[in-house]
C-alpha cells in the first residue's frame, strides 16, 4: 500500500481497513491488522473510530459507496445527452463492481456478508443510495432499473451483453431503453 | 418412487431447516430405506438437497405454464409471473424457513439459482416475443428475477402496482 504524506491518520485507518477486508476478508479481519496496516496503535483507531471493528468497517465502506458516488456524478455531469447520460451510468457503475478488490473477494469468499444486502428488504437501501446518485440527471425509477441492470449483468455476465464496453452499453440502451421516452 | 422421496425431503426441511436435514429423516418420511434412497440419489445428501429445490421449481414453472396459457401479451404473462412468484416465496414452507432462521445458507442459493432462472425463464418468455429475441429474453428475464429476489418498494401484492411496473421498469 502506498501512503499518502497529507493523509489524515483516520483516512489512513480507513484505507488500511478497505486493504485488509480486500485481503483477508470480514470474518478474519481484525482491529491489530488495521492498525498494524495504517502504521497507528489500537488505541488511536478506537480514539478515532468508538466502537471498535464494527464502526471502522461500516465508515470505510460508507467511504467507498461516497467516492463511487463521487466518481459517478463527476462523469455524469460531463454527459451531454440521456442517452449518454444512461450508457456512462452502466458501464461506470459495471467497471467499478468488477473492478472492485474488496467486493469481489467478499462475494468469492463471504458471499454471506454481501449478498444478503442486494436480497429482500435490505435492497431497499440499496436502491435509495443508487437513487440518490442519479438523482441530478435522471428519475428515481431509472435509478432502480439502473441498478437491477447492472448488478444482474456484473453478478451473472451475459453473452449478449457486456456493460462494462462503452458499445455494448450504448447497443443496450438503444435496444432496451430509450424507445417509448417513458425512461 | 423419484417424487415420493422428493415430496419427503422437501416437508423435511420444512421442519428441520436445510443445515438438519438428513438422509434418514428423507428415508424416514418417505417410508423407504436409505439404500432405496441411495439408489435414486446415488450422490447422498447434497444431492438430495439440491435435487429437492430444483424439482420445486419446476413444479412453480408447471403451475406458472398453466396459469399464463392464453396470455395475449408479453406484459400480461410478465404480470401473472410476479404475482404468482410472489406468492409462491411467501406461501412456501421451506423458503419461509429459510428467511428466518438460515438466511446465511439461503441467499447464497438464491445468487446460484439465479444463474439457473435467468436462461429458464428466458426460454418461458419467448415465444410471446418476435423472433429472434434471444438477447430481449434473457435481458426480461433479469429483470424479473430481480424484482422476484428484490422487490424493493414494490409490492408484489398489489395488481396496479404489479402492472404500473411491468409497464415501466422492464
Amino acid at each position: 500500500m502506498t501512503v499518502a504524506v497529507d493523509t489524515t491518520p483516520a483516512e489512513r485507518v480507513l484505507a488500511a481497513t478497505t486493504a485488509c477486508l480486500g485481503r483477508w476478508g470480514l470474518a478474519k479481519t481484525t482491529l491489530d491488522d488495521i492498525a498494524r496496516e495504517a502504521g497507528v496503535s489500537r488505541a488511536t483507531v478506537y480514539r478515532l473510530f468508538p466502537g471498535g471493528k464494527e464502526t471502522v468497517v461500516r465508515t470505510a465502506i460508507e467511504a467507498e459507496v461516497d467516492a463511487f458516488r463521487l466518481g459517478l456524478a463527476d462523469r455524469l455531469g460531463a454527459c451531454t445527452t440521456r442517452e449518454d447520460v444512461l450508457v456512462t451510468a452502466l458501464t461506470y457503475a459495471t467497471r467499478c463492481l468488477r473492478g472492485h478488490e474488496l467486493l469481489q473477494y467478499l462475494l468469492a469468499h463471504e458471499p454471506e456478508v454481501v449478498l444478503p444486502h442486494l436480497t429482500f428488504d435490505r435492497f431497499d437501501r440499496v436502491l435509495a443510495v443508487a437513487g440518490q446518485a442519479v438523482a441530478p440527471w435522471l428519475e428515481p425509477r431509472v435509478g432502480e432499473w439502473l441498478t437491477r441492470v447492472v448488478l444482474s449483468y456484473a453478478l451473472c455476465p451475459s453473452e449478449w451483453f457486456d456493460l462494462g464496453d462503452v458499445d455494448d452499453a450504448r447497443r443496450f440502451v438503444r435496444e432496451f431503453v430509450l424507445q417509448e421516452g417513458a425512461r | 418412487m423419484r417424487a415420493r422421496i422428493l415430496e419427503a425431503t422437501y416437508v423435511c426441511i420444512a421442519r428441520e431447516g436445510l443445515d438438519r436435514t438428513t438422509v434418514e429423516d428423507a428415508a424416514r418420511e418417505a417410508g423407504v430405506s436409505r439404500a432405496t434412497l441411495y439408489r435414486w440419489f446415488p450422490g447422498g445428501r447434497d444431492e438430495l438437497l439440491r435435487e429437492t429445490i430444483a424439482w420445486q421449481t419446476d413444479q412453480f414453472f408447471l403451475r406458472l405454464a398453466g396459469e399464463v396459457q392464453g396470455s395475449a401479451s408479453l406484459d400480461e404473462v410478465l404480470a401473472t409471473a410476479l404475482r404468482l412468484a410472489h406468492r409462491w416465496i411467501a406461501e412456501d414452507a421451506v423458503l419461509q424457513r429459510l428467511v428466518a432462521t438460515e438466511p446465511g445458507r439461503l441467499v447464497p442459493a438464491i445468487a446460484d439459482e439465479t444463474r439457473r432462472l435467468v436462461p429458464r425463464i428466458a426460454r418461458f418468455v419467448a415465444p410471446w416475443l418476435p423472433p429472434g429475441s434471444e438477447a430481449r429474453a434473457e435481458y426480461v428475464a433479469r429483470i424479473a428475477v430481480s424484482l422476484i429476489g428484490s422487490p424493493g418498494g414494490w409490492d408484489l401484492d398489489d395488481p396496479a402496482q404489479v402492472e404500473e411496473l411491468v409497464a415501466t421498469l422492464f
